[in-house]
């Protein structure tokens, strides 16, 4: 038999019976003073005594043989019911399908779940009826992963659904097949074998023996693996001839005796045991070994403080958290991954049930539920786990439990960014163990390791030589640990809610062929080993195109396709074994992160992390350090995740991953701009300064030439106390508008200001705009000044044409202005056009842009109507800088009048000292007045 | 029309109004901060230099009489010796509690009863007076304690070169006169020098109070070594009376007397609820001092009974002097309800069960107390002589001619105690076990190092929670506060 050579097996045996133990071991003090430290086994409070029953019904102690789960746990509980209930068992067995059908797009995909369902970090694949080259047959499936299955489905059943142990052993059919240690095919007697019942054990006893379980099914005894897994417990021990059932554990009925039944429900620790890393107690955490989930992205369920971790972590002291809040607060996994009939957890669907009830109380009883308890377990909706698709988004979510709306107050536009981020978002800011970066399967190291790399952890020397040698890295203390990272990715959730949420990404590369029936296959570890390795070494021609430093050996540095003429060298060799069309694909897989939440004292809760130059959510991801030469990899089809942004490559040769927000149509205020935009908005600020600069300094040139023209001047009372008010409060409001739009446009650039309050600042004046325009239009209205504001057509061109050659010539002349300025008629009609765009369109359209905008958080559905932000935004920020040049010009304008100051003077004041006209009388309505008489 | 002049001022008042107080009331509220410690924290006072004020009736200006020293301190501050004279650092006893266990009113401490470390002061006063705060305590003659010339102010308050001999005396040695002018406020060194070496010494009997405070690190104690804090910055004093009671020598406590978190802090500090709640039922000291003796270790045991063998001293495991004991480091404290008083504190003549451990002490409360939060206590466990034939703990003399420790003679021991103590000794001992509850306070530590949830509330949590009262964890079964 073939040695496991998979990451599972590397990784598996975790630290977690250890910390068992150890926990057991610490007496603990208590209130009683002199309470003794119990034994961590301690026999069931709850469950009662029954009989160990083989396969044929018979018990143990009386038969000798193997312990069958199914005739003894079935004694009381439905165990037809759990297996065809239990996703753990089935792993996609039922949702076989034909190769190359399911959503993965896998040419040798047959299913969603770890059965069908290629991983490419663990690479050894079931090989498919019809396959020129066996990989692995269902035997050798189950022996090289057994120690992450549980038995039961295809460890019982074949694809057809037919007894594994009906089947006649057969070298072509692959479900009764394997390679042998000599590398020939061999055909496999399940009858013989047994099969592998669900081990109930695994999950409901406090110390599984898993090791022993493992080696059992290497071994091909999948029979005894459920009694496998009791080794230790006192009730059975291995022998050479099978298995030596202890007399003692047993009473006199045939019975365990209580003490020997420990049946529990399922611990942190038993699902440790194939998922996360999980520990208790006191001791310093140590990641000795890595679990599925924690090698690939880095979570750990601990309640201890990561500060107290034993590893060697980089700015340790800082993290004064605890690993996993949930944890902390003595959450189980099986608080929210709860039995989905289990009556304490059940809850209606809310979609199927009346709804005028809230609360439905017919329910499964206890009795019921523990006779027939549903093993589909309630799931969230990862990225990389694809079995039972019915069953995603069972579980309840952050907002399940938490009250949202109660979320802390620091945060503005709360339901805004609650329906755009996952909460994962901002309180798993950092994963502060190592995870997989990058596994590289067109090459393979001496132990027949693809080239593994971490992200999260620096390496010292000696450990990348080590790395080379094929082993998983464990953080031990020579390496810094420095977590990482994840990336924000949009998440399409099964409700249709599309949020973002925190993912490693895992980029693999390997070769594929295509075999003579024309599937296509990856090429098998068998053949890659062929291929690269002679005689327990690398082949010589092999060494001496990949040795760069001639060392005889080669590093993980060197153990790269960095070149074409390196990728032909092996795929000639590849093709000297009989593999067609060989060819280097990279995929690239997203692994959610929803565990090692963080409270808020360590979430994200800086503005500015995400809305900045350098957001959060345009934050980059390294997918590999090194790459195949010309290989860009793709992003795994199955996955619920929107992939939007970039794959590029960096100077280095590696590959980076780049999200890029703008192509899902999201707008970050702080970070998102159109250039364009900017750009225009600042040329036509920009213009209009320097317009008026050089009108300014021809005027005062032309004025040192000229004399000052005596003109008649007379005293008007020009500005009603209101209209003054509401020019200077308006004045203000969009002075401030503007400054605060621009820092929250850019608080790179202004960050001394504090975004927060800014955007603040700007939603208040924005509203006293609003309101000081609605009165001033009433004001206007009803007093009947709002005509000076309408252009008359007659002779409407004629006057501006008069008006603008003013500016332009007569100004520099001190001639006359062309229209006097009255009270009745204080605008000239190049500003009645100005102020009748500014009034009828840009005002509005900045104030509903605005609204809309803000109106994100209160009524999206409408502000996405007209686009959303990536359409409002910016138009309300190209309308800033259009006020922000009318004002320049505005501001310079007032300064044409009697003298440079009278304009703003008179805003002041009232009172302007205006041109009189000689010939116009008409303009003389009463209103001059001796200046001692006063309004 | 000057008037009319400066309207544009009141409009500008006008626009700034419009804008600032629609401003005012939504500007983001950030979450008050009720708990302002440091307003509770009391100023230092300067310091002034007494090196050129005292002097000594001697021609060189030196003192002939520590009690000189006491006069020259009460020419200026008159009413020292008299404030001193009221404070339980001069009479060794408490106020009178009326017990019920007995008819008349008592009074509990080291000038009368015992507990479970020497045992007793009295008759012993030749070594156990170098912490009492007066001068020549003998055991021959009763103690005039309205004597002020007696009053030790260098004890507490001489910053240089002086220490205690025998009998409450200065010791050999002390240049009375340097010691004098060095006078100023007391450090932590002079109350250390007693607090922290209490029960013979080093970190031996409280197990929250030794010799690392002196200087010590944030990681040992938040307030003193992380905020530099003295002893009295907690222990405030006022005419000599320092704030604080120890619950071991009282019985009940008014607390206005007593120190507590508290006075500094809010009730409910924690930013988080939940954490909030517990403050109802559990005391600041249970997740803030998580174990004691966390730099130099505590005596945890002390076995009487092997004492007098010639078997090999050893500081932390066997004295001939004393017998057998433990001493441990990070230990984990003992939990229990405790309302700030005790429910019983053994008297000299009380009756024992010798088969049971007696209470020198024990903490008063239960869950259905609702002013009793669960407390943390180091348990001191001794097994000390008792009187076989009258049932009541025995209080040896051990200093001295002809003392325990001079002739390992305990019916001598016994014999010279009955005209002190006034109990008879039938001739016959034994020895029993005895419990002291300490009470854990101080070495409070950095909120990091604070206890987390699973502390307590896990399968191997330190607390029992049947043997606190609750029908099981209260995470589960709901606090005694919830309807569960």
């Amino acid at each position: 038999m073939r040695t496991r050579n998979n990451l599972i097996a590397k990784l598996l045996i975790s630290g977690s019976l250890l910390t068992l133990l150890a926990a057991g071991a610490l007496g603990i003090q208590s209130a009683a003073a002199d309470r003794a430290a119990g034994p961590v086994e301690a026999a069931s409070p709850l469950h009662p005594t029954f009989a160990l029953l083989d396969e044929n019904g018979v018990n143990v102690l009386e038969s000798g043989e193997p312990v069958s789960t199914m005739q003894t746990c079935g004694q009381c509980h439905d165990a037809e019911f759990i297996t065809s209930h239990s996703f753990h068992a089935d792993l996609g067995l039922s949702g076989i399908t034909a190769a190359g059908e399911t959503q993965s797009g896998r040419a040798w995909d047959t299913g969603p779940g770890f059965f069908g369902k290629w991983n490419p970090l663990t690479y050894r694949y079931l090989s498919l009826p019809g396959d020129e080259r066996l990989d692995l047959g269902t035997p050798e499936w189950l022996m090289t992963y057994g120690a992450d299955i549980v038995g039961g489905g295809p460890a019982v059943n074949s694809r057809e659904g037919r007894p594994l142990a009906s089947l006649a052993p057969s070298r072509t059919n692959p479900e009764t097949s394997l390679v042998n240690e000599t590398g020939n095919v061999e055909a496999w007697s399940w009858s013989q074998s047994g099969t592998m019942e669900m081990d109930c054990f695994l999950c409901h006893l406090p110390q599984p023996n898993n090791a022993v379980r493992t080696a059992s099914i290497q071994a091909g005894d999948f029979r005894s693996a459920s009694t496998a897994t009791l080794v230790g417990s006192g009730l059975v021990e291995q022998t050479a001839d099978g298995w030596a059932w202890n007399a003692e554990a047993f009473a006199e009925n045939g019975e365990l005796k209580p003490e020997f039944v420990t049946i529990q429900d399922p611990a942190n620790e038993n699902c440790a045991q194939c998922h996360e890393m999980a520990h208790a107690g006191g001791d310093p955490l140590v990641i000795t070994g890595m679990t599925w989930q924690t090698a690939a992205t880095g979570q750990v369920v601990s309640s201890q403080r990561i500060s107290a971790s034993g590893m060697n972590l980089a700015d340790k002291a800082a993290a004064a958290r605890s690993w996993d809040i949930h944890a902390e607060r003595q959450l189980n996994c099986v608080d929210c991954h709860f039995s989905l009939n289990n009556p304490v957890h059940y809850t209606a669907n809310p979609e199927t049930s009346p709804s005028h009830l809230i609360y439905d109380p017919r329910r499964l009883d206890f009795g019921e539920y523990l006779q027939r308890p549903s093993h589909n377990f309630a799931r969230g909706q990862s990225a990389e786990d694809t079995v039972a698709p019915e069953l995603k988004g069972t579980m309840r979510r952050c907002e399940s439990c938490h009250d949202v709306s109660d979320h802390a107050s620091w945060l503005p536009y709360l339901d805004r960014h609650v329906a755009v981020l996952a909460c994962e978002t901002c309180h798993i800011p950092q994963l502060y163990a190592p995870s997989i970066q990058s596994n590289d399967w067109t090459v393979v190291t001496l132990e027949g390791q693809a080239n593994l790399a971490y992200r999260g952890i620096e390496l010292a020397d000696a450990t990348v030589e080590l790395a080379s040698a094929g082993a998983a890295v464990p953080p031990t203390v020579n390496n810094l640990v420095t977590g990482y990272q994840p990336v924000l990715l949009q998440r399409q959730n099964v409700d249709g809610d599309t949020l973002l949420a925190p993912y490693n990404l895992v980029t693999s590369f390997y070769w594929v062929y295509d075999d003579a029936n024309g599937n296509t296959r990856p090429v098998r570890l068998l053949d890659l080993e062929a291929a690269w390795l002679e005689n327990g070494g690398y082949a010589p021609e092999v060494l001496s195109a990949f040795d760069a430093n001639s060392d005889g050996a080669l590093s993980q540095n060197e153990l790269v396709l960095d070149t074409s003429e390196k990728q032909t060298l092996i795929a000639s060799r590849l093709q000297a074994l009989g593999l067609g069309n060989v060819r280097i694909v990279g995929e690239v897989q997203p692994y959610s992160i929803n565990h090692n939440v963080t409270n808020s004292d360590f979430a994200v809760s800086d503005c500015q992390t995400c809305h900045g130059e350098g957001s959060r959510l345009t934050q980059s991801i390294q997918l590999a350090d090194q790459a195949p030469a010309g290989v860009i990899p793709q992003f795994v089809k199955d996955t619920n995740v929107t992939i939007s942004g970039e794959i590029v490559q960096d100077e280095n040769g590696g590959l980076v991953y780049r999200p890029v927000p703008r192509n899902d149509s999201v707008y970050i205020f702080g970070n998102s701009r159109v250039n364009w935009i900017d750009w225009f908005g600042a040329l036509a600020f920009l213009g209009t300064l320097a317009g008026v600069g050089g009108h300014g300094t021809l005027r005062y040139v032309s004025s040192l030439r000229r004399p000052k023209r005596e003109a008649k001047v007379k005293k008007v009372y020009m500005y009603e106390a209101y209209e003054r008010f509401w020019h200077w409060l308006q004045t203000v409001s969009i002075v401030f508008l503007l400054f605060t739009g621009l820092i929250i446009h850019r608080p790179d650039i202004f960050g001394a200001f504090s975004f927060r309050y800014m955007v603040t600042i700007h939603n208040v004046l924005a509203a006293i705009l609003a309101v000081n325009a609605a009165l001033s239009l009433f004001w206007h209205s009803v007093s009947g000044e709002i005509q000076q504001y309408v252009p008359r057509p007659r002779g409407f061109f004629d006057d501006a044409i008069l008006q603008a050659k003013y500016y332009l010539r007569g100004i520099f002349k001190r001639e006359p202005h062309p229209f006097q300025k009255m009270k009745d008629r204080k605008l000239n009609p190049l500003q009645q056009a100005t102020y009748f765009g500014l009034l009828n369109v840009l005002l509005p359209l900045q104030g509903l842009t605005g609204i809309l905008m803000w109106g994100v958080q209160r009524w999206p559905e409408i502000s996405n109507l007209f686009g959303g932000l990536p359409v409002l935004a910016p138009i309300h920020s190209l309308f800033a800088w259009l006020f922000g040049a009318f004002i320049v010009g505005h501001v310079y304008l007032t300064t044409t009048g009697a003298t440079p100051l009278e304009g703003i003077n008179a805003m002041v004041t009232g009172w302007e000292e205006v041109e009189e006209h000689a010939e116009d009388e008409s303009a003389d309505d009463g209103e001059i007045t001796e200046l001692t008489q006063g309004e | 029309m000057k008037n009319r002049k400066n309207l544009w001022i009141l409009g500008l008042l006008g626009i700034l109004l419009v804008i600032v107080i629609p401003l005012a009331v939504f500007w983001p509220r950030t979450v008050q901060a009720a708990d302002d410690p440091w307003a509770y924290v009391p100023q230092h006072p300067i310091h002034t230099s007494h090196s050129d004020i005292v002097t000594g009736p001697l021609e060189d200006g030196q003192f002939e009489t520590p009690q000189q020293v006491t006069q020259a301190c009460l020419e200026c501050h008159e009413d020292a010796a008299d404030e001193v004279m009221h404070t339980t650092h001069w009479t060794w006893e408490s106020q009178p509690f009326d017990v019920p266990w007995r008819d008349e009113p008592v009074t509990i401490g080291k000038a009368n009863q015992i507990n479970n470390f020497c045992i007793s002061a009295q008759g012993n006063q030749k070594s156990c007076t170098s912490c009492h705060i007066g001068y020549g305590w003998q055991e021959t003659e009763a103690y005039d304690f309205t004597a002020s010339d007696n009053v030790d102010c260098l004890v507490c308050h001489a910053q240089a070169g002086y220490f205690k001999g025998t009998y409450g005396n200065p010791g050999e040695g002390v240049d009375l006169l340097a010691a004098a002018r060095s006078v100023a406020s007391p450090t932590r060194e002079n109350c250390g020098n007693c607090h922290f070496d209490g029960g013979g010494g080093n970190g031996v009997k409280h197990g929250d109070l030794d010799e690392t405070l002196k200087y010590p690190t944030e990681q040992l104690d938040v307030h003193m070594g992380g905020l530099d804090f003295i002893c009295t910055d907690c222990h405030t004093t006022e005419a000599h009376a320092v704030k604080g009671r120890l619950v071991v020598d009282n019985y009940q406590i008014n607390p206005t007397e007593q120190v507590a978190c508290t006075d500094c802090h809010i009730e409910t500090p924690h930013d988080d609820e939940r954490i909030n709640i517990h403050t109802a039922s559990v005391a600041c000291q249970a997740c803030h001092i998580p174990e004691f003796a966390v730099k130099d270790p505590t005596k945890m045991t002390w076995d009487w009974s092997t004492a007098g063998q010639d078997i090999g001293d050893d500081h932390y495991t066997y004295l001939k002097i004393k017998g057998d004991f433990v001493y441990e480091k990070d230990v984990i404290p003992t939990y229990t309800w405790f309302n700030g008083n005790l429910d019983y504190r053994y008297l000299l003549g009380d009756k024992i069960d010798p088969s049971q451990p007696t209470m020198i002490n024990l903490p008063a409360g239960s869950i259905e107390d609702p002013n009793a939060k669960i407390f943390p206590f180091k348990v001191h466990i001794a097994r000390q002589p008792y009187d076989i034939v009258n049932n009541y703990i025995l209080a040896p003399i051990t200093s001295g001619t002809d003392g325990y420790w001079t002739n390992f003679d305990w019916d001598q021991a016994f014999e010279l105690a009955v005209p002190i103590t006034g109990l008879k000794y039938s001739g016959q001992y034994g020895f029993t076990e005895t419990w002291m509850y300490w009470p854990i306070t101080h070495m409070v530590q950095p909120k990091e190092n604070a206890l987390q949830c699973d502390a307590c509330h896990s399968d191997n949590g330190r607390f029992d929670w049947q043997a606190l009262g609750y029908p099981g964890d209260p995470i589960e079964w709901g606090g005694r506060f919830d309807n569960k």
